[in-house]
C-alpha cells in the first residue's frame, strides 16, 4: 500500500484535533500554548500534503510564511507567559480568576 | 512596478515608515514626547492622504490587483484605508495620556499602534488567502501587547494571556480553513478562488465547506461574535482604557473587512450554504450580547457585551452577499467611532491607564463634567440606535439587507433585542443625569486630545445620523472588485 498524500491530510486532521483538545482540556498556559503551536504544526502539514496533491508550489510557500508568523507568536505569547508567572508564580490559567462578571 | 504598485501598499508604508523611524529616533536620541506625537500624526496623515489618493485613483473601473494578486486597490480597500487611519487618528489623540503614563515605553506603544494598523488596512486590501494571514497577526500582535502594555496591572496582564491564548487558537482555526480551502479547490488568490468556484461544480465540497467554516469561524473570534465572544469581556475589562476603544474599533473594522471580502468575493458561488450559518451567528450574538450587557456592573464588560451585539447586526447584513457590503461598511464605520469616543470617556473619568470602570464612577457626572457626560450620552443614544444617529441609519441598513435576503426572522429577533438593548444604554444616561454625584467628588478634566476626540466624534455621529447620503452615496463605490 502507498502512503498517499490523503494520508498525510488524515494525519494532520487527527493532529489539528489533538492540538485544539489540548488548548480546551489543559490548564497549563505553557502546555495550551504548545498545543497551539501542534495545531499551527497540522496545518503546515495539511498544507504540503495538498501542494504535493495538487502539484503546486503554494503550499510548500505558504508553510515558511506560517512559520515566521507563528514565530513572532512565540516571541509575544512567551513574554506574556512569562509576566504573568513572575507576578503569581502560576501559570495555571484557573488561577488567573480576577476578570469576571 | 507600476506607481499604481507603490499606491496600492502606499498607506502601509507609511505608518510603517513612522513606526520604524519612531523606535530608531527613540534608540538614538531620548526625543521629548512631542516629537513621538509629530513622527506617529505625520505617518497617520500621510497614510489617510494616501488612502484618500487610493479612493479617488483606484476605485470603480480603476480597481485591479497588485504584486502577482497578492494586494488589491479597489473602493473597498481604499474606503477601509480612509476609516482605518481616521480611526488610529482619534485613537492615538484619546490616549495620549497613556503614551505619556507609560514614560520611555510610549515610544513602543505609539509604535505597536501604527503597526496595528497598517494590519487592519492590510485585512481590507488582501487578495490572497495566506496575505490575509499575515496581515490578521500583524494587527493580532499588536493589539496582544497592546493589552499588556501597563506592567502595574495584575489584571492587564491576566486580559494580555486570556487574549493571547484565545487569539492563537482561533488564527490556527482560521489558517486551517485557509489549508482546508487550499486543499479543496487548489487556490489561494482570493480571485482565483471565485473564477474557480464560478466555473467549476465540485462533486464533493465537504474539504471546502468544512474550509469556508472555519474561515467564519477565525474571523468570527476577531469580531467577537457570539459563540465566540468569551474573551471579549475581560480583554476590554484588562486593557488599558485610554486603548480599548482602539483595540474595540480595530478589531471590527479589520474583520468585517476581511469577512466581507472573503465570503461575498471567493465564496460567492456557496452562498447558499454559508449564509444561513452567518445568520445564526447574527441571532447568537445579538442575543447573548443583548442580554448579558443587562446585568453588568461595570461598563467596559458592558460595552464589550453590547459589541458582542452589534457585531451581530453586522453579520446580518451579511446574509445579504454582494448587496449587504454598503450596510456593513456604514454600520462598522459608525459603530467604530462611537465606541472609540465612549472608551475616549471612560479613559477620562476612570484614568487612561486604568482597568476597571464601574458604573458606579458615572453618578452624576452630568454635574462633574458636561462634556464628557453629553459625549457618552450621545453615543450611549446612537449605540442603541435611537433616530437622528448613526446608529439608527446603520440599523435600518442592514434591517433592510437582511430582509431582502430573506432572513425576516433573523430581523425579528434583532429587533426585539434592541429594544432590551435601550436597557442598558439609558441606565447609563439615567446614572449620570438623574443620580446626585456623591458630595466631595470632584468636577473631571478633560485632556485636549479627549475633547479633541469627542468633538468629532460628536460631530460625526450626529451630522451623519441627520444627513446620512453623503456617506451613503460614497459607500455605492465601497464595493470590492
Amino acid at each position: 500500500m502507498t502512503v498517499t498524500p490523503g494520508w498525510y491530510m488524515a494525519l494532520a486532521a487527527v493532529l489539528f484535533v489533538i492540538g485544539a483538545a489540548g488548548v480546551l482540556l489543559r490548564r497549563n498556559a505553557l502546555v495550551m500554548f504548545m498545543s497551539v503551536e501542534l495545531m499551527l504544526n497540522a496545518v503546515n502539514l495539511t498544507f504540503v500534503a495538498a501542494g504535493r496533491q495538487l502539484n503546486l508550489l503554494d503550499g510548500q510557500v505558504s508553510v515558511l510564511f506560517v512559520m515566521v508568523v507563528a514565530a513572532a507568536e512565540v516571541v509575544v505569547g512567551l513574554a506574556i507567559i512569562v509576566t504573568v508567572f513572575r507576578r503569581r508564580a502560576t501559570a495555571s490559567v484557573d488561577e488567573l480568576a480576577e476578570l469576571k462578571g | 512596478m507600476t506607481n499604481m504598485d507603490f499606491l496600492a501598499i502606499g498607506p502601509e508604508v507609511a505608518v510603517t515608515a513612522a513606526a520604524v523611524l519612531l523606535l530608531m529616533v527613540e534608540v538614538g536620541g531620548k526625543p521629548p514626547k512631542w516629537v513621538w506625537g509629530w513622527i506617529a500624526g505625520l505617518g497617520v496623515a500621510a497614510a489617510l492622504g494616501l488612502s484618500i489618493a487610493q479612493w479617488v485613483l483606484g476605485r470603480g473601473a480603476d480597481a485591479n490587483t497588485y504584486f502577482s494578486d497578492m494586494l488589491v486597490l479597489d473602493g473597498f480597500a481604499a474606503f477601509g484605508g480612509i476609516v482605518v487611519f481616521t480611526l488610529t487618528a482619534l485613537g492615538l489623540a484619546a490616549s495620549w495620556r497613556l503614551v505619556a503614563s507609560l514614560q520611555r515605553r510610549g515610544a513602543e506603544f505609539v509604535a505597536l499602534v501604527l503597526i496595528a494598523a497598517a494590519g487592519m488596512h492590510l485585512m481590507a486590501a488582501s487578495a490572497h488567502l495566506i496575505m490575509l494571514f499575515v496581515a490578521l497577526e500583524v494587527m493580532s500582535i499588536s493589539f496582544y501587547v497592546l493589552v499588556g502594555i501597563t506592567r502595574n496591572r495584575a489584571d492587564a496582564d491576566e486580559a494580555a494571556l486570556k487574549y493571547f491564548l484565545l487569539g492563537a487558537f482561533a488564527s490556527a482555526v482560521f489558517l486551517y480553513g485557509i489549508a482546508l480551502v487550499f486543499a479543496g479547490t487548489g487556490h489561494l488568490s482570493l480571485y482565483g478562488e471565485e473564477d474557480f468556484l464560478g466555473a467549476t461544480v465540485i462533486l464533493r465540497p465537504g474539504v471546502l465547506l468544512a474550509g469556508i467554516a472555519m474561515l467564519i469561524v477565525g474571523l468570527g473570534f476577531k469580531v467577537s461574535a457570539a459563540p465566540f465572544h468569551v474573551w471579549a469581556p475581560d480583554v476590554y475589562q484588562g486593557a488599558p482604557s485610554g486603548i480599548t476603544g482602539f483595540l474595540a474599533a480595530g478589531a471590527k473594522v479589520g474583520g468585517f473587512a476581511a469577512l466581507a471580502r472573503v465570503l461575498t468575493v471567493s465564496f460567492d458561488a456557496y452562498s447558499d450554504d454559508w449564509a444561513p450559518a452567518v445568520a445564526v451567528l447574527a441571532v447568537a450574538s445579538v442575543v447573548i450580547g443583548t442580554l448579558l450587557a443587562i446585568t453588568q456592573e461595570d461598563i467596559k464588560r458592558m460595552l464589550a457585551y453590547s459589541s458582542v451585539a452589534h457585531a451581530g447586526f453586522i453579520l446580518l447584513a451579511l446574509t445579504a452577499g454582494d448587496a449587504g457590503v454598503e450596510a456593513v461598511w456604514f454600520y462598522v464605520a459608525t459603530y467604530a467611532i462611537q465606541v472609540v469616543a465612549a472608551f475616549a470617556v471612560v479613559a477620562a473619568v476612570t484614568g487612561a491607564a486604568g482597568g476597571r470602570s464601574p458604573l458606579d464612577a458615572y453618578t452624576g457626572l452630568g454635574r462633574r463634567s458636561p462634556i464628557l457626560a453629553g459625549s457618552l450620552g450621545l453615543m450611549m443614544l446612537a449605540m442603541a440606535g435611537i433616530p437622528l444617529t448613526t446608529g439608527f441609519i446603520g440599523k435600518i441598513g442592514v434591517f433592510r439587507a437582511a430582509i431582502d435576503a430573506g432572513y425576516l426572522w433573523a430581523v425579528i429577533t434583532a429587533l426585539v433585542a434592541t429594544v432590551a438593548g435601550l436597557y442598558f444604554y439609558l441606565r447609563v444616561i439615567v446614572r449620570m443625569y438623574m443620580d446626585a454625584p456623591e458630595e466631595a467628588a470632584p468636577a473631571i478634566p478633560v485632556p485636549a486630545g479627549v475633547g479633541w476626540t469627542l468633538a468629532l466624534t460628536s460631530a460625526a455621529t450626529v451630522a451623519l445620523g441627520i444627513a446620512p447620503w453623503p456617506l451613503l452615496n460614497m459607500l455605492r463605490d465601497a464595493i470590492p472588485l
